[in-house]
């Protein structure tokens, strides 16, 4: 938000070819590299299985009504289950991924963000100064000594 | 008194619904006036100053996304078809996680004001944004059509104006016509004036109301059975007249029968429907831009949670709302008013209240429910301006026409002028097109977010290959897929009433240049559109090594983010 207001920054002013560059340098950073490693192996599995788990439900309502009208007790068929399960599969991988990113990728996001906006940035140069420092940057989590594994957030995670 | 109200058409008292919607409106307006003080940057017009919180933006995502369509049309599908109807939410529900996992954060890091923010950013700016802008302004001018076309039937109807009867010296026709003059008239000045500040309130009131509405009248229902769920059921099944079918899949979508053939499109044509549900929802313009109006992609993901929460209970409610109606109002009552179930809640709102508390508090509750249709109606169409009218001035005017040259103050100008041209385009296109089917409208919308932006979306985030010919190649292809095949399907041509003969298409029984067989055409759209869009990157040699570093780095970590 702050950088937004003025101007277009798609024109290169010198301060965004500077975070351009960093980057560009960040990208190869190991610690970049991992933030990329979790992310993705949590929501392309996940992607995966949900869009399965939907497609299997749509192709057996299609395919498969007699086991669809199997009825389980009362009034409940199999059909009316397996959408109501497919609200708490929703819920589910929300709650889930809300953790996740919370406990796992927050902590390392921010403090590659900070570092690329203020500049410390791991450029060739600096980043021997910047890597092995305790977190300074790490304001709100409580005391992660370890800041690639913080737990902490565990509970802010939770989801809506 | 229980079984005239069911005979009698929906009558709600007109000063009452009148009164309501007067209400709202000023409201409406009220807030708009608020917001228009408060829009002076680029910023604040686009993505009303990204100030809002991620609750805030939650609620207002459910009150852009929950159009009259799933209120209503919903609702009436379950009403006159039972499950069937659920087969629709759940679609619309799970949808929600493409945005979540692969969508809101990384759009919110690297994009500004429009979709096309992400997609251009490593590549050609003019041709892709021109893309862009033409895929972004066509779906949502198909939605905004199924709104106000929706919008004129439905108030029509919610006055009980009948057709030898004359409200306010107006026809039910000229009712129509000036409905759809009026919600056009309001969503421009919402837009124009409010900016996204005056849209996200008036989206975040229509959020409360909807919900409060549709609990209030869950409860009624639900209570009306000793909340037993299962006693409704029972009861919906019985009285719908067909029995244990009502409870499964199978009466409106994926029918079953004698012809083989028949058959068999019919249930590719379920399936079909069923992944463009999935996949419309994260590539639709006025959702994605909802991403920009929080400070932070944490933000982004705290405001699709809501979204989720907040769409998901919606949804399970509608449920006890179709079946209550099939139980309660009848299948007969519900098709004599209108015949696509439509009004099924609202017939519902004043069957529930006339049991509890006599004819009047039916009345008002009726009024009630009709006020939340309209306010639901209002919100949508203010979403949809905003997103069209913001592609063509950003995307278009100042990318393409200006080459990155307009000035904040200029494009913010532009934007407002794009969003009277586009009401106003909206207003005469739909007066032309009120014969139009609204479910179609609002499938063809999501079927042409998912073939032409999707692809685009996800490959210029997660594919490192993705250049600028594949964009538009991508975008192109899957646009002119999903459009074409509608034209070639029965929706538009070729489909006539076995008993009467009269056509079930947009043309005239009698036309018939149909030759593609599935209604939704995503099965075939969706997968065209990735095809193109990697097909054209491969025929290409453009790539941009380091853009795309930078483009990961920031969707990722939020780096240099607006």
């Amino acid at each position: 938000m702050s950088s937004a207001s003025r101007g277009s920054p798609d024109h290169g002013t010198s301060a965004e070819a500077d975070l351009a560059r960093r980057s560009v340098a960040m990208h190869s950073d190991p610690r970049f590299i991992e933030l990329k490693r979790r992310l993705r192996i949590f929501i392309f599995p996940m992607s995966a299985a949900f869009l399965a788990w939907y497609l299997l439900y749509v192709l057996m309502s299609a395919y498969a009504r007699d086991f669809m009208a199997t009825v389980l007790f009362g009034q409940v068929n199999v059909a009316l289950l397996f959408g109501l399960l497919q609200f708490v599969t929703t819920f589910g991988i929300a709650i889930l991924y809300s953790r996740y990113a919370g406990a796992r990728l927050d902590p390392l996001s921010e403090k590659l963000r900070d570092e690329l906006n203020n500049g410390s940035g791991p450029g060739p140069a600096p980043a021997g100064g910047a890597s092995p420092a305790p977190a300074p940057t790490d304001g709100d989590t409580a005391a992660p000594t370890d800041s690639s594994a913080p737990r902490a957030d565990d509970e802010k995670g939770r989801g809506a | 008194m229980n079984l005239a109200a069911e005979a009698a058409p929906t009558n709600g008292n007109p000063i009452i619904t009148m009164s309501l919607f007067l209400v709202l409106v000023a409201a409406t307006l009220g807030i708009t006036i608020w917001a228009s003080r408060r829009t002076k940057t680029a910023t604040d017009f686009y993505a009303g100053g990204r100030g809002f919180s991620g609750v805030q933006n939650g609620l207002a995502i459910g009150g852009d996304y929950m159009s009259a369509a799933s209120f209503l049309g919903i609702a009436g599908i379950i009403a006159l078809y039972g499950y069937d109807g659920f087969l629709y939410s759940i679609g619309f529900l799970v949808a929600w996680l493409v945005a979540l996992l692969l969508v809101a954060e990384l759009l919110r890091n690297s994009g500004r004001f429009t979709m096309a923010d992400v997609v251009s950013y490593r590549m050609r700016q003019r041709p892709v944004r021109t893309a862009a802008a033409f895929s972004t302004i066509t779906v949502s001018i198909f939605y905004l059509l199924a709104q106000m076309v929706g919008a004129g039937a439905l108030i029509a109807l919610l006055l009980g104006i009948q057709p030898d009867e004359t409200f306010l010296g107006l026809t039910a026709e000229q009712a129509k016509m000036a409905t759809i003059v009026l919600v056009g008239i309001l969503m421009i000045v919402y837009v124009t004036f409010g900016g996204m500040k005056g849209t996200t309130w008036v989206q975040i009131v229509k959020a409360v109301l909807l919900m409060a509405g549709a609990g209030l009248l869950t409860v009624l229902v639900l209570a009306h059975y000793g909340f037993n769920f299962g006693e409704l059921l029972a009861d919906a099944s019985q009285r719908s007249g067909q029995g244990g079918a009502f409870l499964e899949p199978g009466l409106r979508y994926g029918v079953e029968s004698d012809d083989a053939l028949a058959t068999l499109w019919s249930k590719l044509d379920l399936v079909s429907l069923g992944v463009a549900l999935v996949l419309g929802t994260a590539g639709l313009p006025h959702i994605l831009i909802r991403f920009y109006t929080v400070p932070t992609a944490k933000a982004a993901r705290t405001s699709v949670n809501w979204a989720i929460a907040l769409i998901g209970t919606f949804y399970l409610l509608t449920l006890v709302l179709g079946f209550g109606a099939a139980a309660i109002v009848g299948s007969d009552a519900i098709k004599t008013q209108d015949a696509a179930g439509n009004t099924a809640a609202p017939q519902l709102a004043q069957a529930i209240g006339g049991l509890l508390g006599g004819d009047t508090l039916g009345a008002v509750m009726l009024a009630f429910i009709a006020s939340v249709a309209f306010a639901t109606i209002l919100a949508v169409v203010a979403g949809l301006t905003l997103a069209s009218s913001s592609s063509l001035a950003h995307d278009f005017y100042a990318n393409v026409v200006r080459k990155g040259q307009a000035s904040e103050q200029q494009e913010v100008r532009v934007a407002r002028f794009s969003a009277l041209g586009i009401g106003a385009v909206s207003i005469v296109l739909a007066v032309f097109a009120q014969s139009l089917n609204v479910a179609f409208l609002v499938a063809l919308a999501f079927a042409v977010a998912a073939s032409a932006n999707l692809p685009a979306l996800l490959l210029s985030l997660f594919w490192r290959r993705f250049n600028t010919a594949g964009a538009v190649a991508g975008i192109y292809g899957g646009l002119i897929a999903a459009v074409g095949l509608v034209f070639f399907s029965p929706v538009v041509s070729g489909k006539v009433d076995p008993a009467t003969g009269d056509s079930l298409s947009l043309f005239t029984a009698g036309v018939d240049f149909a030759w593609f067989p599935l209604e939704n055409p995503g099965l075939v759209s969706i997968p065209f559109g990735f095809l193109c869009a990697v097909v054209g990157t491969l025929m290409s040699k453009e790539h941009d090594e380091e853009k795309h570093a930078v483009l990961e780095v920031r969707s990722i970590t939020g780096a240099g983010a607006h």
